[in-house]
């Protein structure tokens, strides 16, 4: 077996004389051109690929390496929270890859060792923009999905401060302002994602929602949730006492609770819209965020919070700001400590190696020329080892 | 009076002079040609109290876009870039000796020196979003074809793109002639670079005005170079139409030659 290893490393150096190629991808190349080779040939897919599609079971031994999440789960635990871009590269090759990173692993190391009786931890993934995570939090958040737990998974917290079309002054708290569309489109997705739990949860009170509409004491939580899908104007106050149930209920055990929101420094700051007066609205007279800010406290337990702060569609934010404390302010900052801050890194050159190797075998990476090591080092140079830019680039060879 | 005085000078001369009411510049025809000329600078003058008129004048250096002949092309491939002059055959140690004596134009800011620079395809969003709608289009068809047809979808977005420019590229077109006072429309062959503007031209009219408003223009030029690249579509339409015109008028070609 050595023999043959060697013997094709040997054949592989000869391909790109007087270049020296990184010792996997003389392999990979080396199995390309001679399939005779058993482990030249078995090799290309180990590198890049892993079988274990558990993210339970996913450790530093898999580290760089890509797991496939099979369609039908996608549908169910992603309808809303992959990014745009990697949406269309499931759509374009058939199956939803992601990479094992030590960002991830960390975090999943974190989050076995969780002591339920305690108040739930926060942990929050900061880096550059374009580094991957957004990534790392659906990572999070497929395995607290596979391990039964509830996901509250809110996709870009700066969608509900920016854009936002419709404003109603709240019915339940007049200085608040509520947000039927935002709220009802992510109850749909909510209950999606968590129907089999939700059904399961009881409410521990009588909610009224207007003159015509209530829901009594010990109904699932799952009607409460059709509730505000179908009635938009009191969909708001349906997420407030969602979670306001779901924190109250999380402590005694019965389930555990996920918190994961992307762009959580939206929740701090300022916000791009006005009232009708034009006056400019604070993100505390938002009752959607008045009610996540109290959920992204740790006065809970029998859970964790997973955040991710990006400047990427942020408002008032500079494009270099990426630290913690750059983006979240003082006020932020100081309601969201004490955290675990977790670094997602740019690729290691392992990591750019695999990301490469995955593309040259979806045949993303279509120009002959990308396959030779020149090629290669230009994409290095081009993307500077930032995931997001190295997707953008592959695109167009 | 002709002087050539710093920039500092010349301006606190003329605010303690003030009123400039005229600035002129004359390109100045000099033996040295290049991209940097001469030009004389007139500036016309009155005193504060308007009784005399005064004019500076000064030499200036400009650039502009035109060469001398001695200019030569600049070298942009990396691989002769890397060569030791000393390792190469004798007439292109000759040309590279040749180079070294004579200056060099400043390369344009569309030519790189990447390997995967194509001179037919730049590299400004719109561009890149068609390779890549291209792209994402017939990789969805290879993952979803049987193992026989996976060979004989093409994916690679560049070679696509060339064929399908080629596809629509007319050989004969009509030109104007007259002869014995009334005009004649005769078949002429086109040249290499009229072929690719015209190929270029009816694709992008074709996208600019057949287009829904909704659609994007990169997802419709992708529509348009997918067709051309088959065989089929408007723009391949266009270019046998061409042709047709020109073969019917075929009994007039020989006015070409008077």
């Amino acid at each position: 077996m050595l023999r043959g290893l060697s013997s094709a490393v040997r054949r592989g150096r000869t391909l790109y004389a007087g270049r020296s190629l990184h010792i996997t991808a003389r392999i990979c190349l080396n199995g390309i051109v001679n399939q005779d080779v058993q482990i030249a040939e078995e090799k290309p897919r180990a590198i890049f690929r892993t079988s274990e599609s558990n993210p339970a079971n996913h450790t530093e031994q898999h580290d760089c390496q890509h797991y496939s999440i099979p369609l039908e789960e996608v549908k169910v635990i992603f309808p809303h929270g992959l990014p745009r871009r990697f949406k269309e590269q499931i759509e374009t090759f058939k199956e939803a890859c992601l990479m094992v990173r030590k960002p991830a692993v960390e975090l999943f190391g974190y989050l076995k060792s969780t002591n339920f009786a305690q108040p739930a931890i926060r942990y929050v993934l900061y880096g550059e923009s374009g580094t991957g995570k957004t990534m790392t939090l659906c990572h999070a958040v497929h395995y607290c999905a596979k391990q039964g737990w509830l996901v509250l998974h809110i996709p870009d917290a700066h969608l509900l401060v920016k854009n936002c079309k419709q404003l109603l002054q709240s019915s339940y708290k007049t200085e608040r302002i509520d947000q039927p569309l935002q709220a009802s489109a992510w109850l749909k997705n909510f209950r999606t994602s968590n129907e089999h739990l939700l059904r399961e949860i009881k409410t521990q009170q009588k909610y009224t929602w207007n003159k015509w509409d209530s829901t009594e004491e010990g109904r699932p939580l799952v009607e409460m949730v059709e509730q505000g899908i179908t009635r938009m104007k009191t969909a708001t106050d349906v997420v407030g006492a969602v979670l306001k149930e779901l924190k109250r209920q999380c402590s005694l055990g019965s389930f555990k609770l996920l918190v994961a929101v992307d762009g959580v420094n939206a929740f701090w700051g300022k916000t791009t819209l006005r009232k009708r007066d034009k006056t400019l609205v604070s993100p505390e007279e938002l009752a959607l965020v008045h009610n996540l800010r109290k959920m992204v406290m740790n006065d809970w337990s029998g859970g964790a919070i997973v955040t991710t702060i990006c400047q990427t569609g942020s408002v008032f934010k500079p494009r270099l700001a990426y630290l913690p404390h750059e983006l979240l302010g003082d006020e932020g900052f100081s309601a969201l400590e004490p955290f675990v801050p977790i670094q997602v890194p740019k690729y290691s050159e392992k990591e750019f190696e695999s990301c490469y190797q995955y593309y040259l075998d979806r045949k993303w990476l279509q120009h002959e020329k990308a396959r030779t090591p020149d090629g290669r080092a230009e994409l290095l140079f081009l993307s500077g080892a930032n995931p997001a830019q190295l997707e953008r680039l592959a695109a167009m060879l | 009076m002709c002087f050539n005085c710093p920039v500092e000078d010349y301006c606190q001369a003329a605010m303690f002079y003030s009123a400039i009411y005229s600035i002129l510049r004359f390109p100045l025809e000099t033996a040295n040609k290049g991209p940097v000329s001469t030009q004389l600078e007139l500036c016309f003058m009155r005193t504060p109290s308007l009784s005399s008129h005064f004019i500076l004048c000064r030499l200036i250096q400009v650039r502009w876009k035109r060469y001398a002949p001695a200019f030569l092309e600049p070298e942009v491939n990396k691989e002769t870039l890397h060569k030791e002059p000393t390792e190469l055959p004798e007439e292109e140690k000759k040309q590279w000796d040749f180079k070294t004596t004579r200056p060099i134009k400043a390369a344009p800011s569309s030519v790189t020196s990447s390997v995967f620079s194509d001179p037919l395809v730049s590299f400004p969003a719109f561009c890149t979003q068609t390779l890549e709608a291209i792209k994402r289009k017939q990789l969805k068809k290879y993952h979803e074809a049987s193992e026989e047809e996976k060979v004989n979808i093409e994916c690679n977005p560049y070679t696509i793109f060339h064929q399908a420019l080629s596809n629509c590229k007319p050989i004969v077109e009509l030109t104007s002639i007259s002869r014995g006072g009334r005009f004649y429309q005769i078949p002429t062959p086109v040249k290499d670079s009229r072929q690719r503007f015209l190929a270029m031209k009816w694709l992008i009219t074709e996208c600019t005005e057949n287009k829904n408003h909704r659609t994007f223009m990169h997802v419709k030029l992708s529509q348009e170079l997918l067709l051309a690249f088959h065989g089929e579509g408007p723009v391949i339409k266009m270019k046998h139409n061409v042709h047709k015109m020109a073969e019917s008028n075929r009994a007039y070609a020989h006015f070409r030659w008077g």
